[in-house]
């Protein structure tokens, strides 16, 4: 493996100003990854500093446990968080995960990383009001340490191997839990294979975020039609490399949800309602087809706060969100 | 509070789920003790409701808006 150099500095300016010089950081301050530091988000983990995490292979990138605890540790992450964003990483480093291309693409596609499991509350990761956004410390390193990696380690670097034309806020980072005390419904984690009690992140790339708002629909029917049209409004034009097992995530909106709950409607009833109306014949230029290969591949994730009729659409880009358990 | 300020008695009627949002303007208002009535669901927060819902609300708060306005509450 490669063992990063070691630099000593003056003063944390000093170090800062270099990282920034080097071309290291996201354009944010970032904290020492110090060689104790790095040691103890690795014990934390389990991990030796040369267990392999991942690969990029058309870019000739593997990616190690050391790498990334350094980089976690850069982003702000206190060592409890290390086993979420190692999951985090073997999510997104996935074959079908797709990082060449979902790091590379004109449309800067970002990087969803979704929490499930008790993890979310032992670190105290945000699922309700405000989620998506600034001021929960675990929210906001987790997947700034996923983006660091993606910058240091997968050579993500704007102008270099990252050609988006605009690129967006969500790159900095975009990481948020699953709120499952919500409801009854059955966490994203379980829906894909894995038992309560075990931990999870789900990386999803989207090509886009659409907020699908609706503050008058009152029932359970009329909150899927509005998610239908907002959906059918893109399109999803499906990728044969992906097969029937492409994504989009629809993350339910504390307002919506309460409609669901009130009228009984689990996570499948919805995908079964979904599924036929996404996949039926485009109509014009602002109703196309989605094209997800089965129910199962439309993602149900509660999260959100009160308030706004609304909730959100990751529309997919060439990638499978990848579910990976937190050891 | 502006209306209460001017002197013409007044009442805000505020949905519970914005309770704790409608309670600091009120501390850093400095009215820490200022009283609201609650809208509870099935009105959703955000009020595009129907006629039919307007109307129905009008009657259930109407009463309570009066009383808190005299004293009766």
């Amino acid at each position: 493996m490669t063992t990063a150099a070691q630099h000593a500095y003056d003063s944390y300016e000093a170090l800062v100003e270099d990282y920034f010089e080097k071309g290291w950081t996201d354009g944010l301050p970032i904290m020492p990854p110090t060689p104790e530091k790095v040691a103890a988000f690795l014990e934390r983990a389990g991990l030796s500093g040369d267990e392999v995490l991942g690969t990029v292979p058309t870019r000739e990138v593997t990616c190690t446990a050391q790498q990334a605890a350094a980089n976690a540790v850069m982003a702000g992450c206190l060592p409890e968080y290390f086993p979420t964003v190692v999951a985090a990483v073997r999510a997104h480093l996935h074959p079908k995960g797709n990082c060449h291309s979902t790091t590379g693409t004109l449309s800067g596609a970002a990087q969803a990383v979704i929490i499930n499991g008790p993890i979310r509350n032992e670190l105290g990761v945000a699922s309700g009001a405000g989620c998506f956004g600034p001021g929960f410390r675990a929210n906001a390193t987790i997947g700034r340490a996923l983006r660091l990696v993606i910058r240091n380690v997968c050579r993500g670097i704007p102008g270099f191997l990252d050609r988006a034309s605009y690129s967006t806020p969500a790159r900095y980072s975009f990481c948020f839990g699953e709120n499952e005390e919500a409801s009854e419904w059955e966490p994203l984690h379980v829906q894909r294979g894995l038992a309560p009690e075990q931990s999870a992140v789900t990386v999803h790339s989207l090509m886009k975020m659409v907020e699908a708002t609706d503050f008058t629909s009152r029932n359970a029917e009329g909150v899927c039609d509005t998610l239908v049209s907002n959906i059918r409004a893109n399109g999803i034009a499906g990728d044969s490399w992906l097969g029937e097992d492409g994504n989009v995530v629809i993350v339910v909106g504390h307002e919506h949800h309460r409609f669901f709950n009130e009228e009984g409607w689990s996570k499948a009833d919805i995908q079964q309602y979904l599924w036929p109306r996404l996949n039926a014949p485009a109509t014009s230029a602002t109703d196309r087809m989605a094209r997800i290969g089965k129910p199962e591949g439309i993602l149900i994730v509660a999260a959100g706060g009160a308030g706004m009729g609304a909730s959100w659409l990751l529309l997919p880009h060439l990638a499978l969100a990848i579910t990976e358990p937190v050891s | 509070m502006e209306l209460e300020w001017a002197g013409v008695p007044s009442i805000a009627i505020v949905h519970e789920e914005m309770r704790g949002s409608a309670q600091a303007i009120a501390r850093v208002s400095g009215c820490p003790d200022y009283e609201f009535l609650t809208v509870d669901y099935p009105w959703v927060p955000i009020a595009i409701w129907s006629k039919e819902e307007c109307l129905d609300l009008a009657e259930i708060m109407a009463p309570k808006v009066l009383d808190a306005l005299t004293g009766q509450s």
